[in-house]
């Protein structure tokens, strides 16, 4: 892409200091977001995909957490190296970010209306008067139905899919650059959830804005993202646009997350499911992290970890033998073999 | 034709709301509404529907975990709502169930042989202490852990081996029903696949039957037979899993089907997406529920309720729509 990256992430490394060691839950993660597009961030729980988030935000609780090392550019800025005092005024400014549970981010003694004026008047500078108007217009943006009524509402007095059109709202008053959305749909019901996409595609569209977004729901990714990002065990395992993603995944652990759905308009058999679960990250294995799972590991796998690494243009794999696995799938032979029941 | 290992008719349950300093009941959450529908021998019936429609309030009444306001569940013949407490608990070797939270189902105080044990004791399935283990070992085989698992704590597990030991569980009496609620939402993508799997297999090897409780449409459809699609309390349509996805007669249905992203970036859907929340079931809507989401709704659908009826082999749906052609 010729375009200028609005957000660089390079080598990025956010650890937490337990008592029982180190987790590495970021460890070496690189991606950019340009100006206006969707990036994807898919992976399961403990991959890292939120905590990369939080670090861009500079949220991660320290401590335990701290981002090690890596860079991240932001027009022109590193934001690990900012104070707090200038990361504020990036925070909900230029970047904001919704989370998966609205009723936790919003303050239940405030009125929505008085959380999103209390936004607006901080980083806009304006009058009370002026940001109430400003929280009415947003609301209504959002799709909430009579704005003036609702502005004076406590949280508790919305359903879970107005909270979070509430907070969309919120994050988007005072025009930010990028949305960060860490799994914003996942406590909604189906049919809200598709409110919810719905609304934030046609608010990208209006607003211009690039949107990161983290979620576990590859029906959500293939919807709407432009490009995806494949996180497993604290590293991006494959990287690029989602038609080459979904119409030619490269890394062994994306082929089988396609897989083990199920999909609505195809009838199989059986899943074709991954075997065991993620590793602790407490002790990730040597070499290849995927490799206690990957029915393709052998020698190197277990010794020495992949680079992210071109396969083909635009297109990134982190895996030694992702050509095996290209002649695999040319064959139409499955990779995870049924283990019937055993794990 | 199979015969039905269980029939729900008519079952109602309603939980009061109660408000003031005496406690009076102000109002009932008509969680379950006036449903029926069969499980037939050997098969897996999926019952879907968003948050707050009564799936999971319809698996407990079943099991008399909650009881019923009215109706009836006939299993194997017998209504089982007129059982006294001696006769429930034998039947209930028979009919057991799988929760979604494989953290909160299991105790954290017993070991994996126990709570695995725990069901066979209480049925007394076992002469003695020995036999009891020999059994535990050998479910704990077949849902794919290990005898070496046994005396274990279920902290020590994954959230996919936990819910493992809920099946083992489950399975420790040998029931000829098992009702899963949602036992597999809570478990990442890459694990979900193995239990579904599992469920099938060990479905095949103890000839079992399932209700399969989800709100996810397409694990659903993978597992079921059939499958019923309930709404705010009630079932709005009821047909095997193929013609439910080719041809799905009700509104909501269409719309359900319409919403779920799909894991396919070249497939741009034509969704129906419906405006709107869930109304509350204290207070449902007159006429059908589904009416004020309902994109073809008419002057019929507030005044009257429409009823479920069979539309072409085995396709029962209830909707005034489907009336009027």
């Amino acid at each position: 892409m010729s375009k200028e990256a609005l957000v660089e992430v390079k080598n990025l490394q956010t650890y937490f200091y337990t008592e029982e060691g180190v987790v590495k839950a970021v460890d070496g993660v690189d991606y950019e977001i340009y100006p206006g597009e969707t990036l994807g961030i898919v992976g399961e729980s403990g991959c890292g995909k939120s905590v990369t988030s939080l670090s861009i935000m500079r949220l991660v609780e320290s401590p335990p957490g701290k981002i090690e090392g890596g860079e991240i550019n932001f027009q022109g800025k590193d934001l690990t190296k900012l104070s707090e005092k200038e990361m504020r005024k990036i925070r909900g400014n230029d970047i904001s970010m919704i989370f998966q549970e609205p009723m936790t981010s919003l303050n239940p003694v405030y009125t929505v209306g008085d959380q999103i004026i209390e936004a607006i008047m901080l980083h806009k500078g304006v009058k009370r008067k002026e940001a109430r108007q400003q929280a009415i217009e947003m609301l209504q943006k959002v799709g909430i139905p009579l704005p003036e009524q609702r502005v004076d509402e406590y949280p508790h007095q919305l359903s879970g899919g107005m909270r979070q059109r509430v907070m969309i709202a919120m994050a988007l008053s005072c025009d930010p650059q990028l949305l960060i959305a860490d799994e914003p749909t996942t406590a909604l019901d189906v049919t809200i959830q598709a409110q919810i996409l719905e609304l934030m595609n046609s608010l990208k569209e209006s607003y211009g804005m690039a949107i990161m977004m983290i979620t576990h729901d590859l029906g959500v990714i293939a919807e709407v993202s432009d490009r995806v990002a494949v996180m497993y065990a604290g590293k991006v395992v494959e990287y690029t646009d989602v038609d080459s993603l979904f119409e030619d995944p490269k890394h062994p652990y994306t082929w089988g997350l396609m897989n083990s759905i199920p999909k609505l308009d195809k009838d199989v058999e059986r899943l074709e499911a991954i075997p065991g679960s993620v590793p602790s990250p407490l002790n990730f294995p040597e070499g290849c992290k995927f490799n206690t799972r990957c029915p393709l590991a052998e020698g190197k796998c277990f010794t020495d970890e992949p680079e992210l690494i071109d396969a083909e243009a635009g297109h990134k794999v982190r895996c030694w033998r992702y050509k095996d696995l290209e002649e695999i799938k040319a064959r139409g032979e499955r990779i995870y073999a049924d283990q019937g029941v055993k794990e | 034709m199979a015969e039905n290992l269980l029939e729900v008719k008519n079952l109602k349950k309603y939980f009061p709301v109660k408000a003031g300093v005496f406690k009076r009941t102000v109002a009932h959450v008509k969680a379950v509404d006036d449903i029926s529908f069969a499980v037939k021998q050997g098969e897996t019936l999926g019952l879907v529907g968003e948050s707050g429609c009564g799936k999971s309030t319809t698996g407990r009444t079943i099991l008399r975990l909650l009881e019923a306001t009215e109706g009836e569940v006939v299993f194997e013949g017998k209504n089982i709502m007129e059982l006294d407490k001696n006769e429930m608990r034998a039947i209930r070797r028979d009919m057991q169930i799988i929760f979604q939270d494989p953290y909160a189902s299991l105790n954290p105080r017993m070991t994996v042989a126990d709570i695995v044990g725990e069901p066979i004791d209480i049925h007394k399935l076992a002469k003695n202490k020995k036999e009891r283990n020999q059994k535990v070992e050998e479910i704990l085989e077949n849902v794919g852990l290990g005898a070496e698992y046994m005396n274990r704590y279920p902290h020590e597990f994954s959230g996919g081996q936990r819910q493992r030991i809920g099946v083992a569980r489950a399975l420790a009496v040998d029931p000829k029903l098992i009702i899963a609620d949602e036992p597999v939402s809570a478990l990442d993508v890459s694990v979900q696949a193995q239990v579904v799997n599992l469920l099938q297999d060990l479905q095949q090897e103890y000839g079992l039957t399932y209700l399969f409780i989800a709100h996810d449409l397409s694990v659903v459809k993978h597992i079921s037979d059939r499958v019923a699609v309930m709404y705010l309390g009630k079932i709005v349509e009821l047909t095997d899993k193929k013609e439910l996805y080719d041809n799905p007669l009700h509104p909501y249905t269409q719309s359900l089907l319409s919403a779920i992203p799909e894991a396919d970036p070249k497939k741009k859907k034509d969704r129906i997406v419906l405006e709107g929340d869930v109304p509350s079931p204290v207070d449902p809507p007159s006429g059908c529920r589904f009416h004020p989401r309902c994109p073809k709704a008419f002057d019929l659908c507030p005044v009257k309720e429409p009823e479920f009826k069979e539309y072409g082999d085995g396709h029962f749906a209830a909707c005034h729509l489907l009336e009027k052609e």
